[in-house]
């Protein structure tokens, strides 16, 4: 096959020369290169957002379907639909910057250590300082046979067993520490220890001993940085996952996992984001990634199926089953992660390919698997997993919200970074908007909570019909018919960061009414199968960062949020983390989040038509049985009179 | 020993929906259609007579079809040419109603020139319909409906995404519309709600929840049917509305109906089948609470209207 030059050229004038056979994709030649390019759909083809420029030369295009006929003169194609057949030059636009702005950023609120925690009690890891008698002529037993006697002698330790790994570099650390070292290991039993690291001096009693609680989400990893002696959370950082230019959701990423070698370069992605987290938060207290022993994870199925490496194609397909929902213990060295070699990783128990760890810890640090009232949980990331019961019972669910309310699919949309509307009023009488901008800059967007105002006050001033039509005959030049149909323009290109009209459309309305169906569809019909409705929830948990900026009583007008009393809502944050800190704490949490998983019956919305007949019922604002939502009828009708 | 047949008992009642005004009422029609006032499933007259008898009304064409069955153009012949000899015609095939479908070549000079004779050929009560291109139907419903102003004609197709503008319009002239969903309980719920939202009044609507040929997804529609009305009876204000579906317009593109040559000889005789086809397929419907189906063959028009009666007396 024939060989070409191609030659990258990046908008902050790096140039680059790869060679590449005829036929590879643009976006691997890039790669090759050392040049990034994001590729948030997953390289489908889908979001258009990795268009690159040729400059001479030509490819072959796949797929064009996201490139304007403009575009396409200039030159653009779609770096995951094209393939190189001849010597080209391409230019690399600027790659769109995640601007950072975590929650974790903007609050970092003390996580208070669980009553009666122990490190000898709660604890199955072991921390003992051993002297261990030089070895002579006399006493020629091996070093090994050394550190096992004496553990064996001094703590009853009848069973000692340490890596391979470890066994290498034992020599060396005993005879460095001079015969006194410090031993970590885990608890298989009474009398089993497992060593995880042998350390090269004697520890006091208070010395800090690290482990790490982590929430890997589609799209951010959070971190804490734990000391198992006290217990405390001693330091909390977050991140983007690393995976996020490979897919913007679990499908896109499941996808670009099966092509060549991305599920190699997904589980490199996410380690990475780990181990910069791991290093940030150890520099925090003088400390090092190396000194970090153990670690709980929780995170959707897809995302411990990537982080361990484990083939994911089978949840995306019917009838979605997972690799595996308990995954065994493995350890830092096996999944490239730079803790202690040996550091335990722990990847806690899902339910179903779309009922992760991440739920199941939510609902053991909420506490749901004992509440006495009847309790809905929510969790709305890039999926809405919803979990209904309480001490005796526990169903769940998962309704595909899709990235809606992360600003994606929504044509102005974006995160909740600075230049994002968060808040939107809007005058009945004159349809103009008021704005609240995160950074107090101009806007650039709309985020999440942003979207929900705007729905809500569209609905409520008239500007939308119920069924999501831009009503075109009120008097204001905010409406008008665009593109894509109806549209409202919230920003004029002149006050916009953009300079371009920041609008919504009936499309972005579409997506963002569907988003919503889905979740309240999602709570009816789990209900309904455990004979309920929505009315006997005794409580609401919102977990997830996305709760805690969202307006309750706007969310509850579009019908995203069941029209229940204020105080019956409870705003957790991220409780997935919460539960992998606390089962990381005690042995006894780890053993009840197996139960949780194993207690939680999972149920299929896909199995019938009971779902799409919730949905399409839910598809309406705030939803077409009106009488379910009574305030907002109050309010509608204040408004209309 | 006696058997006592259980009744249901049922707190909603559909609503009565009045089509055509005659000279007393404002308008030019010989006679007026009520159609609605269900206070049972259909024809369960031991529980309660049905209040209206179902309606029949005869499709036509504003200009010629060219992709209707040769048996249709067979048994119309040359008056499909000309909707007031169609109309006529139709009269006097034994229709209650006409609908009059527009089409995409008229402007509106040709839709209300149309409608004025076929209103001047026939007392009937009319539906228009448009050709189906929202901006096109807007175009011609809005000047149709403003020079019959009165009529209480039967206007559409209202949809989601089109509702607006033809409710407006009936509004404002005192017509009535149709409102059209794609086989959903919710969809056709969701519609009423829209328009109602806008100050029409219900009893101005009539609701089309889209039916399939008998073969083509007619069991999904009757049930979709069924469910409309239990709501209905069950009083949900929403779905009070009288149905209108078309079986014509649903069998006359089917297969069964199009083909007569190279198709199996079990199929039996063309004509005969095509007119089994309409009739079953709007029998069914009938049964599954349809108030007015719209038909496109005389005999079967014929053979639906002795169900009917059967029904009514049984």
């Amino acid at each position: 096959m024939a060989e070409h030059t191609v030659t990258f050229t990046t908008a902050d004038g790096k140039t680059a020369t790869v060679h590449a056979q005829t036929g590879l994709l643009l976006a691997e030649a890039a790669q090759n290169a050392g040049i990034d390019i994001g590729q948030p759909c997953g390289g489908q083809g889908r979001c258009g957002r990795c268009a690159v420029q040729v400059t001479a030369g030509n490819v072959r295009r796949r797929s064009t379907l996201r490139l304007s006929s403009e575009a396409l003169e200039l030159g653009y194609a779609l770096a995951c639909q094209s393939v190189v057949e001849g010597d080209v030059s391409i230019f690399v636009p600027e790659q769109e910057k995640i601007e950072r702005k975590l929650t974790t950023d903007r609050v970092a609120a003390e996580v208070s250590i669980p009553a009666g925690y122990d490190f000898n009690w709660s604890q199955t890891i072991r921390r003992y300082n051993v002297r261990l008698n030089e070895p002579s002529m006399d006493d020629q037993t091996d070093d090994w046979s050394r550190l096992q006697t004496i553990l064996r002698q001094q703590h009853k330790l009848e069973s000692v067993t340490c890596s391979l790994q470890l066994l290498r570099r034992l020599g060396a650390i005993l005879r460095d520490a001079k015969w006194q070292v410090g031993v970590v290991g885990n608890l298989r039993d009474k009398n089993m220890l497992e060593i995880i690291d042998v350390l090269p001096e004697m520890v006091d009693e208070d010395e800090p001993l690290y482990a790490a609680a982590i929430d890997i989400g589609t799209t951010t990893v959070s971190f804490w940085l734990v000391d198992l002696m006290t217990g405390k959370v001693v330091s909390q950082v977050a991140e983007y996952n690393g995976q996020i230019s490979r897919g913007e959701d679990v499908i896109s990423r499941i996808i670009y996992s099966s092509k060549g070698t991305g599920r190699d370069e997904l589980q490199k992605r996410v380690t990475d984001t780990i181990n910069a987290l791991c290093a940030t938060a150890c520099k925090r207290v003088k400390s090092r990634p190396a000194e970090v022993i153990k670690a709980t994870i929780a995170g959707n199925s897809t995302m411990i199926h990537l982080l361990l490496g484990i083939p994911a194609a089978s949840i995306r397909y019917s009838p979605f089953i997972t690799a595996c929902n308990h995954p065994p213990i493995t350890t830092a060295r096996e999944l490239g992660l730079n803790f202690s070699p040996d550091a335990l990783i722990d990847c806690l128990p899902g339910v179903a390919s779309y009922v992760g760890s991440d739920i199941t810890a939510g609902v053991l640090s909420s506490r749901i698997d004992s509440a006495e009232d009847v309790t809905l949980f929510i969790d709305v990331g890039t999926n809405g997993e919803i979990v209904l019961g309480n001490q005796d019972w526990l169903v769940t669910c998962a309704c595909s919200a899709g990235p809606a309310f992360e600003g994606a699919g929504v044509v102005h949309g974006m995160r909740a970074t600075n230049g994002a509307i968060e808040e939107v009023w809007i005058n009945g009488d004159t349809y103009e908007p008021t704005t609240r901008v995160i950074g107090n800059s101009k806007p650039k967007g709309i985020c999440g909570s942003g979207l929900i105002s705007l729905i809500a006050e569209m609905f409520l001033t008239g500007v939308l019909d119920k069924a999501g039509n831009v009503n075109l005959t009120i008097p204001t030049n905010r409406v008008r018919e665009g593109e894509h149909g109806g549209e409202y323009v919230l920003s004029w290109a002149s006050e916009s960061e953009t300079g371009q009209d920041i609008t919504i459309t009936r499309v972005d309305v579409d997506n963002l009414l569907r988003a919503k169906a889905a979740i309240y569809a999602g709570f009816s019909v789990l209900a309904e199968q455990v004979g309920m409705t929505l009315a006997d929830v005794q409580q609401m948990y919102i977990g997830g960062s996305f709760g805690k900026y969202i307006n309750v009583e706007k969310a509850v007008q579009i019908g995203l949020l069941p029209d229940m009393p204020w105080e019956k809502f409870n705003f957790l944050g991220n409780t997935s983390i919460k539960g992998a800190y606390y089962t990381l704490l005690n042995a006894d949490e780890r053993e009840r989040i197996k139960d949780i998983a194993n207690r939680m019956t999972y149920i299929e919305l896909s199995a019938d038509n009971t779902f799409y007949d919730a949905f399409t019922s839910a598809l309406f604002l705030p939803h077409t049985d009106m009488a379910k939502f009574p305030t907002v009828q109050s309010a509608f009708a204040n408004q209309s009179s | 020993m006696p058997v006592e047949i259980p009744k249901d008992k049922w707190t909603g009642k559909v609503r009565t929906v009045t089509l055509g005004a005659t000279a007393a009422e404002g308008g030019t029609r010989t006679k007026s259609i009520v159609v609605g006032g269900d206070t049972t499933m259909p024809f369960m007259q031991f529980e309660a007579p049905t209040a209206h008898t179902p309606v029949i009304a005869i499709e036509i064409k504003s200009r010629k079809p060219d992709d209707w069955s040769s048996l249709l153009e067979e048994t119309w012949g040359s008056v499909m040419s000309d909707p007031a000899a169609w109309a006529k015609a139709a009269e006097a095939a034994g229709a209650d109603m006409i609908v009059l479908w527009l089409s995409l070549e008229d402007t509106a000079d040709d839709a209300m020139r149309a409608v004025k004779s076929v209103l001047a050929a026939t007392g009937l009560p009319l539906a228009v319909y448009g050709p189906g291109q929202v901006d096109k139907d807007n175009e011609l419903l809005v000047a149709v409906s403003e020079s019959a102003n009165g009529e209480k004609l039967l206007l559409g197709i209202c949809e989601d995404k089109n509702y607006r503008t033809i409710a407006a319009t009936s509004m404002a002239n005192g017509h009535l519309i149709t409102a059209r969903t794609a086989m959903d309980v919710n969809l056709a719920k969701q519609l009423n709600i829209l328009i109602s939202d806008m100050g029409l009044p219900l009893d101005r609507v009539i609701m089309d929840p889209t039916t399939g040929a008998l073969g083509y997804g007619m069991e999904y529609g009757y049930s979709v049917m069924e469910r409309l009305r239990l709501a209905a009876l069950q009083g949900d204000a929403m779905t009070q509305l009288p149905m209108m579906v078309t079986p014509g317009f649903e069998t006359w593109k089917t297969k069964e109906s199009k083909v007569g040559v190279g198709v199996p000889e079990a199929w039996g005789d063309w004509k005969e089948r095509a007119i089994h086809w309409e009739t079953l397929t709007a029998t069914a419907l009938l049964e599954s609470g349809a108030s007015i189906v719209v038909l496109r063959h005389p005999e079967s028009l014929k053979r639906v209207r002795t169900a009917i009666t059967e029904l009514m007396t049984a």
